[in-house]
């Protein structure tokens, strides 16, 4: 009993999310069905790819809210490049290598400089969202030519590329993390700084790399969100961030930093995808939808913080 | 003041009482009597269970078996304020006042004179005056507590216990955190309070005091109480091997014997950091363990932390196994050779929660990684198991997280991780500190080991007793200079405290 007790406690939002997954199985007819759930695959993709590495920034003990402005500059910095060459390769490459310079100045303002990562990076978003109206001249952007789209949008083995590279993001933040001395450091960075530096870690270059990372990823995901919509505006919208976060708070990765895991925000994501899908199922009005949530993030973070409490 | 007559009465009594936290036992049949008016002294280690038995008295555990009597009729605590209600009443290291209201209102603080649902200050006022009188204790009423120094805040405390008509007060550690004037008073004020009829039970690690203080002593050992007798019959040698079980003189393992020869590991040459240290320079040689004595603010630590690579020094230059050391960070000390267990093991030393494993290969964990397989894990696991091994670890799983160690035990890990290093140097700040006496045994048992292999150590510490037991040679610092050397048989008490109290 004691081990049931334990096993759920340290497994709890995988377990929650596998008896959603059965309770909409069983209730409504058009939940367990391929296409359904290709679809939600896909919509959750750009969520995982952000979240993923969102897990890694929150474990070492920062706080990154600029991911929505990445999110919304990338695409727009690799169509300007689509739209002068042509050429895809180097469209991709120009996003993402965007992505990790936004982030490298995160991590600069947030390493170099001491600033509170959460301030630091919410003063750069405005910075960011700037410099997409900047980009893109403020107006809509589109490929020249139909490759733009198949970046989120091929389909291997009826499953879309933007899912297999969700996938892929997800299998690598999770080695990261849990398979390599950087990964080592994260944790030892986000659960006692003062230790992690006399244990010889570095701790500024360990949060700078996190920021980094977070960064190419965000900016994948803004290519694959622009590439499945054919377009890409700029814009001052922050609630990417916000479901991402969601995502990763709803896991139980410790806002406190040194605790988590990816499998936790990947959970969770899909969580929060049955709930929102099985509410559109249901046909639940999306007023109550809103009010549900809240309440659902509330109990996630109250449970996790009382099992922490009996813990010690 | 009323005396009491001379037939001498037992005010509570302890008969077979047992208490145990999960699997471990904190006290097994004890059967103590405490007498009215007299000062009862318990000693022993940490966790022989001389804290529980206060708090079984205080309410705030409860018995798992036995009983309790006081004045010979049993009695059930369940909570903190049916102790109080019965005039037991606890003082401990940690003060519980509210720092920022007056001392009327901390010393009265529920059990102030109403009328209604009103306080009444004037007549509330009276009483702790009046408190303040039969005692001889005489404290500013109107001052802000958090203004008083710690030994007044002390005997704010007390007025309160003595406020609730207080039959029985324990003290749990009460001088830890007082210099030794202020300790002097305390002892005064403790007599006077048994004279007067109040029972005291007085918890110490201090030997002097217990012996200069008490009535009686009751010694406990791992949860079993070893004997009661009369202060008379003890001496400090008596408690100590009775606390321990052995001898006192095997707390410190035979120093290891220097080579005269070998060769100097770390040459320290006018190594200054502003408003730190200054002007230090120092030698060690391979297998020497070179202790570093002074007062906490020295200047110590601040001159470990700049050899380290922690912080960096301003001027000056180090040397370290014969060619020229630019100090540039922990990472790169560590890499040549050099290993710290730092000052306080939970600030600045584990990582609670995370693994006994991920905690001792941290800084070593280049050894066992490559670039394409990531970390090669089981490799890790059997050398960090041995690691533990050698340095004495006990612990119920290398998954298990840190914080549920022991203090002693997570102390050791600390050691378990200087070890994986095989380190040239190994810096120890407070080694020993809040560990009880078989832990220490074990440090210092591992301090020497090390310098047996061709080591050195550095070990800096506030016990005077630990450098005269374990260094070969000691540098006294006071205000961020060195004021002396000591060799061999100079390292003594006077000639350590002499140095560290220097004024300039």
């Amino acid at each position: 009993m004691k081990n049931v007790l334990e096993f759920s406690k340290k497994h709890g939002i995988a377990i929650i999310t596998i008896l959603l997954f059965i309770l909409l199985t069983l209730t409504t007819d058009s939940f367990f069905t391929e296409r359904n759930l290709r679809n939600l695959l896909d919509q959750q993709s750009t969520i995982l790819i952000a979240a993923s590495f969102m897990t890694i920034v929150i474990i070492s003990g920062n706080f990154d809210i600029s991911v929505s402005s990445i999110f919304v500059v990338s695409p727009l910095f690799a169509l300007l490049v689509e739209n002068a060459t042509g050429n895809i390769f180097l469209a991709l490459l120009a996003g993402i290598s965007i992505g990790l310079a936004m982030g490298a100045f995160n991590a600069i303002v947030v390493t170099y400089f001491k600033v509170n990562s959460f301030i630091a990076t919410l003063a750069t978003s405005f910075m960011f969202f700037g410099l997409g109206y900047l980009i893109s001249d403020r107006s809509l952007m589109r490929p020249m030519g139909d490759a733009y789209q198949q970046i989120a949008r091929t389909k291997f083995f009826d499953i879309t590329s933007a899912t297999w590279l969700a996938l892929v993001m997800v299998i690598i933040a999770s080695i990261i993390l849990t398979r390599t001395r950087f990964g080592r450091n994260v944790f030892a960075t986000g659960g006692n700084q003062e230790a992690a530096r006399l244990a010889g870690v570095n701790v500024s270059r360990v949060q700078a790399v996190t920021f980094i990372l977070l960064g190419g990823a965000s900016a994948l995901a803004g290519i694959v969100s622009s590439s499945r919509a054919i377009s890409a505006q700029p814009s001052d919208d922050f609630s990417f961030v916000f479901s991402v976060l969601t995502a990763v708070i709803v896991g139980g990765t410790s806002i406190a930093g040194g605790k988590g895991a990816v499998w936790r925000t990947v959970a969770a994501a899909f969580f929060l995808a049955f709930m929102s899908n099985g509410f559109n199922l249901n046909q639940i009005d999306p007023l109550w939808q809103r009010i549900i949530l809240g309440l659902v993030i509330v109990i996630a973070v109250a449970i996790d913080s009382w099992s922490q409490r009996k813990n010690v | 003041m009323e005396k009491r007559s001379n037939n001498i009465k037992t005010f509570i009594s302890f008969d077979k009482v047992s208490k145990s936290f999960g699997a471990t036992n904190a006290l097994i049949d004890c059967s103590v009597d405490f007498e009215a008016g007299k000062i009862h002294a318990l000693v022993g280690e940490n966790g022989a269970g001389k804290s529980t038995l206060g708090k079984l008295i205080l309410g705030v555990h409860k018995h798992d078996s036995g009983a309790i009597k006081i004045d010979g009729n049993e009695v059930t605590f369940s909570s903190p304020k049916e102790s109080v209600n019965q005039g037991l009443v606890g003082i401990s290291q940690e003060l519980s006042l509210l720092p920022d209201r007056t001392v009327v209102d901390n010393i009265a603080i529920g059990r102030e004179t109403t009328f209604g649902p009103f306080v009444s200050s004037k007549k509330t006022l009276e009483k702790v005056l009046s408190v303040m009188k039969k005692y001889d204790l005489y404290i500013d009423p109107n001052r802000i507590v958090g203004t008083l120094s710690v030994a007044d805040q002390q005997k704010v405390e007390i007025l309160r216990a003595l406020n609730t008509n207080a039959r029985l007060i324990v003290f749990d550690e009460p001088t830890a955190r007082l210099a030794s004037h202020q300790a002097e008073q305390l002892h005064n004020l403790v007599r006077s309070l048994a004279e007067s009829g109040t029972t005291i039970i007085y918890i110490s690690h201090f030997l002097e005091e217990v012996l200069k203080i008490s009535d009686t002593i009751s010694l406990l050992r791992n949860g079993l109480k070893v004997r009661t007798e009369p202060t008379s019959k003890e001496t400090k040698k008596s408690l100590i091997e009775g606390m321990t079980g052995k001898d006192a003189g095997s707390l410190f393992p035979k120093k290891p014997k220097i080579d005269p020869n070998s060769d100097t590991l770390l040459k320290v040459k006018n190594l200054t950091r502003k408003n730190e240290f200054h002007d230090i320079s120092f030698e060690i040689k391979k297998g020497e363990i070179l202790g570093i004595a002074g007062l906490v603010g020295s200047g110590r630590s601040e001159l470990a932390h700049a050899i380290y690579g922690n912080s960096l020094p301003d001027s000056g230059s180090v040397e370290f196994c014969g060619k020229e050391f630019i100090v540039k960070d922990t990472a790169k000390s560590i890499d040549s050779g050099m290993a710290m267990v730092p000052e306080s093991r939970r600030e600045q030393g584990l990582i609670l929660e995370r693994s006994l494993l991920e905690n001792t290969s941290l800084p070593y964990l280049k050894k066992f990684s490559s670039w394409i397989y990531g970390l090669n894990k089981p490799q890790e696991y059997d050398e960090v198991d041995d690691s533990c091994m050698t340095t004495m670890v006990k612990h119920s799983g290398l998954e298990k997280e840190v914080q549920f160690l022991s203090g002693g035990n997570q102390q050791k890990v600390l050691f378990a991780r200087a070890a994986m290093g095989k380190p040239k140097l190994l810096i120890a700040d407070e080694p020993t500190r809040g560990v009880d006496i078989g832990a220490k045994q074990i440090i210092y048992e591992l301090i020497s080991q090390l310098s047996k292999v061709g080591e050195a150590v550095l070990l800096i510490s506030s016990e005077v007793e630990e450098i005269i037991g374990v260094a070969h040679r000691a540098l006294v610092m006071s205000r961020g200079q060195i004021v002396v050397e000591l060799k061999g048989s100079q390292i003594t008490k006077n000639a350590i405290m002499e140095a560290a109290f220097k004024q300039e």
